[in-house]
């Protein structure tokens, strides 16, 4: 069913090491959540195809190693994604205050400015919360993102947060669409357009 | 929007849909439109601003229109509480037919011009649809506006488009507080011999507004009449393309080579537009008719003129940009186009995936080196392009061909390069080109100039395999290539320039190790036992890794045979555990390529502190490169092997980090390297031990625990090995042979694509510079919106793009544009007043320029000494100094009471167009209806 898919795209995971990026995306793509999912090493990769809104799109995927040693080779994988999910540990503030360097990071190594951005505060499940609600949004507010609270073990909050990104990406056309059917800048004021007078012309 | 809001909107959505027939439905979105812009109630105040539209669909069943409101922008903040009409003033539009200000303007929407409007609605028929011209559909259409405009009291009149769309035809309406206004157009395409003047258009209006009141309110009159000049042969444009022969001849400088030309080569003005202009005339004071009239152009109080730039004219940036383009279209390869082969002896790609999949899965396999011999090649290379001059002539003459290569690669400066690169702008970024001091900048500009003066697509093709020996010449030679930003590609920039960023790592890293060797080798001479300090000397690739604490082994070991390790040291004798010279601290002596300690750690089994080791970089990579690993990655599917064997093609850096490590901590465990590594893993907690006291007990975590899982595994792996005894993670040395077998690989059209970014980056910054002189605000205008559609075109979210049909367009721009330059203020304002209008200086320079050109159409000799007052003005002469205008507009408006005598005064207005072929009437009467 290759045929109805409109269009691919490509996500990443991004966040301190240990905030459940892999989980998240083991949730989201598999749906199931294994406790003892190893540390990723370098990038991983995977794919799903999600409907939103009757359109078809084929996300890939890639989730990232968190460890600071990582990131010298991780970024480069940055190139070229519509959309972005930043994750953060509920229960850990320190994978918070870290997020305005991963913010940095994708400034400085993304591809496009316009990509959307969701944040996500994961592992609410757990009891011993540093961080609130509303702290996330204040923070999503401020970076214009999408935000939601989610939890990869108990499923709350993950099939929504893709959803919503990858609905936000096919509202932002540029992201996806390639436009490259010449539209050449129009100069003249003139509007030649036969008459119309859509645009605003002179008597001759 | 967020979850959090969706709740409101769907319910916001849904009221809408109960609404019964698609007439009714049709109306109720017009009325939704008309809220959701503001326009209901009365509105807006006198403003002198920009004119604005806002638009969008609105479907009639199955029929799509557009509603668009054209408005002039407020300049003073909106007046809230106009919402309410008053209902004594009369709604804005009718003041508006009546208002003086607003007549001919220069460039205007055709209702503004016939209506003196400042704020309306149109509907009309969408894109592809058909239009709308049965009598029935036109009312049905028009009793929708009019019942929306009563529902939401509204006071903006509202059009809708009706006939074929280039008949210009609208009907309209717009509603007041017992007014209303009715819009009505007419249009011929001859005009009428018994309307072709004032006073026959007089009698259609007051017929029209069917006035009973006698005597009738004079009618006030407005005129202006249009006059072309064309004819510009006898004035020949002062401005010649500079000669480029004398540019170079004289001074073979570089200096010429970094500028691009700008200017016109021909005329840029095709037409000249003479209005002349009755402001205020009142009915009787002018006769106009079929045998007579008043209106003599000289004699009109107000004159204004206006330009019309040639379509197509030739300009000079354009034309570079043009024929640059050309060659970014050009198919030939560089054998072609030179003649014989010359690029045979480069081998054959060998840049494909398979063979980046065979290297990333086996990370550590051996690598073998390219035994080439690069002297040699650059010999034959040379030869051959020796020999193929004597042939024929050498494409690229070699005082053109130096000057060229000097200014490209300044060697005197090349001490000041990588630190001075910082772009004041970032136009290099939004248009992915790159740093207007680059390199590849200059190469841009230097191929675009070579293109098109010295000998097109060949001289190209000839200082392209000149630039690429260059560069063979700079990495054999270990001189880092001029003007590029240090460290690893910037991928925020063009390929080409990624390459080039490359090759001067690989050179970076080429002249570390051969520095070391160099050391090592005096060293040797001087048959030296050194230990530690002297390492200090040696220049590594890292900075980093001049830190370096440990302890030097013997010198003697070193061999300069092998290419292979990581700081090109291999070190035969001693592995893992090297005989020190004192051998009195054991476990200190061990220890190799430390970098500092961290953080007052200690190891967990002994009291040694934990060193972060030197580490080998990660290789640099251009886009293609990664783009490459990513698809090879990407092909290793989903499943769990597929994940298993992506994290072990990049442990490849983790294993060299883990070896580092042991290196550098002897006697450490994996929970060291992860307390380094990944902190996070490493759990730490407080335990009462059996005698009551507080430990803190630290355990991997549990996902580090998993059994076989790769961290493990790598530790396990790992051997004791310093990263400068470890293989090389970046092979620069074949690195810099693919950098360099791609760009000889590429056809003088593949070097102009490559180019194409920094080219259009080099017009953009010409067209400013030459923008910051003139200071013309519509051309700043402009530019800001040239970078943001070159920078939407230059930054393709597939690499598939159709780059011909790109580069077109940024071609067109520039031809565009550079001509705005020349027509200076005439462009700025659309329309100049002309002082002391027929009568004044300017106004008799162009009132010749008339006459000699009515001249020159009659073949009549030219008469040069016409003074002032020679000639009378006007008809006198045999031959009319003007054309028959062009145009006619007469505009009519009085204020009379309709339908009635006993109604109210209201404005009434008709504006009358009579050209060559059409005559068109917009009426538009307004009638009480407080009683009717």
């Amino acid at each position: 069913m290759e045929d109805d898919i409109l269009t691919t795209l490509k996500i990443l995971i991004i966040g301190e090491s240990g905030v459940g990026k892999s989980s998240l995306l083991l949730r989201f793509t598999d749906d199931t959540f294994d406790p003892e999912q190893s540390a990723t090493i370098g990038v991983d990769f995977k794919v799903k195809t999600i409907s939103v809104d009757g359109n078809k799109a084929k996300l890939a995927i890639w989730d990232t190693a968190g460890q600071e040693r990582f990131r010298t080779l991780t970024p480069s994988y940055y190139r070229g994604a519509q959309g972005v999910i930043l994750v953060y540990d509920v229960t850990r503030r320190e994978t918070f205050t870290k997020l305005d360097n991963w913010l940095n990071e994708l400034e400085t190594y993304c591809t496009r400015n316009d990509l959307v951005k969701m944040l996500v505060g994961n592992k609410i499940d757990k009891e011993n919360h540093e961080l609130d609600r509303a702290e996330g949004l204040k923070f999503a507010r401020k970076h214009s993102m999408l935000f939601i609270e989610a939890s990869a073990k108990t499923r709350d909050g993950v099939q929504c947060a893709f959803e919503e990104l990858v609905e936000k990406i096919i509202q932002t056309p540029g992201l996806w669409q390639s436009e490259n059917h010449g539209r050449a800048v129009q100069l003249t004021d003139e509007d030649a357009g036969g008459g119309t007078c859509g645009g605003y012309c002179s008597l001759v | 929007p967020g979850c959090l809001f969706q709740q409101e909107s769907e319910v916001f959505e849904i009221t809408d849909f109960t609404t019964a027939s698609e007439w009714e439905r049709f109306v109720s979105r017009v009325e939704e439109v008309l809220n959701d812009w503001k326009l209901t109630g009365n509105s807006g105040s006198y403003t002198s601003g920009t004119w604005c539209e806002k638009s969008q669909d609105i479907n009639f069943a199955d029929f799509k229109f557009y509603i668009t409101h054209h408005f002039l922008k407020d300049e003073c903040e909106q007046d809230e509480g106009t919402d309410t009409p008053k209902e004594d003033v009369l709604p804005l539009a009718m003041q508006d037919l009546l208002c003086m200000n607003n007549d001919f303007p220069p460039r205007a929407h055709c209702l503004v011009r016939w209506y003196g409007l400042r704020e309306f609605v149109v509907i009309s028929p969408g894109t592809n649809c058909e239009a709308i011209i049965s009598e029935s559909k036109c009312n049905l259409l028009l009793s929708s506006v009019s019942i929306s405009l009563a529902n939401c009291g509204s006071q903006v009149p509202m059009f809708v488009q009706i006939q074929q769309k280039w008949r210009r035809m609208y009907a309209g309406e717009c509603q007041g507080s017992g007014v209303r206004t009715d819009f009505e157009i007419v249009q011929l395409r001859k005009v009428p011999s018994q309307y072709n003047h004032l006073s026959g258009l007089l009698d259609i209006f007051k017929s029209k507004i069917g006035c009973t009141l006698f005597p009738l309110p004079p009618v006030n009159i407005a005129i202006r009449f249009t006059y072309i000049l064309q004819d510009w042969q006898q004035y020949s444009w002062p401005q010649q393309p500079p000669d480029f022969d004398t540019l170079l001849g004289g001074e073979v400088g570089g200096v010429e080579f970094g500028k691009l030309p700008f200017g016109a080569c021909e005329e840029p003005i095709s037409e000249l537009h003479l209005a002349t202009t009755w402001p205020y005339l009142t009915e009787g004071i002018v006769v106009d008719n079929d045998v007579y009239s008043d209106l003599d152009p000289l004699q009109a109080p107000h004159w204004s003129v206006r330009v019309k730039t040639a379509e197509n004219p030739q300009c000079l940036l354009g034309e570079f940009l043009m024929e640059f383009f050309k060659l970014c279209c050009k198919k030939e390869s560089t054998e072609e186009v030179l003649g014989r082969g010359l690029s045979e002896e480069e081998g054959k790609e060998n840049s494909d995936i398979s063979s980046a999949l065979s290297k990333l899965t086996e990370p550590t396999a051996t690598v073998p080196i390219t035994k080439l011999s690069v002297s040699n090649m650059v010999h034959t290379a040379r030869k051959h392009i020796r020999r193929h001059r004597r042939i024929d002539e050498s494409p690229l003459n070699t005082d053109v061909l130096n000057s060229v290569l000097l200014y490209l690669f300044p060697d005197a400066a090349v001490e000041k390069s990588s630190e001075n690169i910082k772009s004041k702008t970032n136009l290099f970024l939004q248009l992915k080109s790159a740093p207007s001091d680059s390199l590849t900048y200059r190469l841009a500009l230097c191929v675009c100039l070579v293109n098109y003066n010295y000998g097109g697509p060949r001289a190209v093709a000839h200082l392209w395999q000149e630039f690429v020996l260059e560069l063979r010449y700079r990495l054999e030679n270990n001189y880092l290539i001029y003007g590029l930003a240090g460290g690893p590609p910037d991928l925020r920039c063009c390929l080409l320039h990624q390459k080039l960023q490359m090759l001067n790592c690989c050179i970076e890293r080429k002249r570390a190790r051969d520095e070391v060797r160099k050391t090592l080798d005096s060293n040797k001479d001087r048959e030296l036992k050194v230990s530690g300090g002297s390492q200090n000397s040696r220049q590594a690739p890292e900075s980093a890794a001049s830190t370096t604490t440990s302890q030097g082994k013997s010198w003697d070991s070193w061999s300069d045979s092998e290419d292979e390790f990581f700081e090109c040291l291999s070190d035969q004798g001693e592995i893992e555990a090297p005989q020190t010279d004192g051998g009195k601290d054991v476990s200190k002596s061990k220890a190799e390529g430390r970098l500092h300690p961290y953080n007052n750690m200690t190891l967990l089994n002994s009291t040694e502190p934990l060193y972060v080791p030197v580490t080998q970089e990660p290789a640099p990579m251009t886009e293609d490169l990664l783009e490459e690993q990513s698809e090879v990655l990407a092909k290793l599917g989903t499943s769990a092997e597929g994940t298993h064997l992506r994290a072990r093609m990049q442990s490849a850096c983790l294993l060299s980090d883990m070896e580092s490590f042991k290196a550098a901590n002897p006697g450490c465990v994996l929970e060291d390297f992860v307390r380094w590594y990944s902190p996070r893993d490493y759990v730490e907690e407080e335990v009462v031990d059996e005698k009551g006291n507080t430990v803190v007990k630290g355990e991997l975590s549990p996902r580090m625990k998993i059994p076989g899982n790769m961290w493990v595994e790598a530790w396990e792996t790992a051997r004791v090995t310093p990263a400068r005894r470890q293989r090389r993670l970046f092979d620069d040395t074949k690195e810099a042979e693919k950098v360099l077998h791609y760009l000889a690989m590429q056809k003088p059209a593949d070097v102009a694509c490559h180019l194409l970014p920094c080219m259009i980056h080099a017009a953009i910054l010409k067209l400013k510079e030459e923008e910051s002189v003139e200071d013309i605000p519509s051309v700043k205008k402009n530019i800001q919106q040239t970078i943001s559609q070159a920078s939407k075109l230059l930054h393709p979210p597939n690499r598939d793009y159709k780059k011909l049909e790109v580069s077109d367009n940024c071609a067109q721009i520039f031809t565009g544009k550079s001509l705005m330059w020349f027509v200076s203020s005439l462009l700025e304002e659309p329309e100049v007043a002309v002082i002391g209008a027929g009568q004044g200086p300017a106004g008799s320079i162009i009132h010749r320029l008339f006459i000699n050109s009515q001249r020159a159409a009659l073949l009549a000799p030219m008469d040069e000494d016409l003074g002032p007052d020679r000639k009378l003005p006007g008809r006198s002469s045999k031959v009319a100094d003007f054309p028959p205008p062009a145009g006619r507009e007469i505009l009519l408006r009085t204020c009379v009471p309709r339908p009635a005598p006993y109604s109210k005064a209201l404005p009434q207005r008709l504006f009358c167009v009579m050209m060559r072929d059409e005559f068109r009437l917009a009426g538009a009467f307004s009638t009480d209806t407080s009683f009717f």
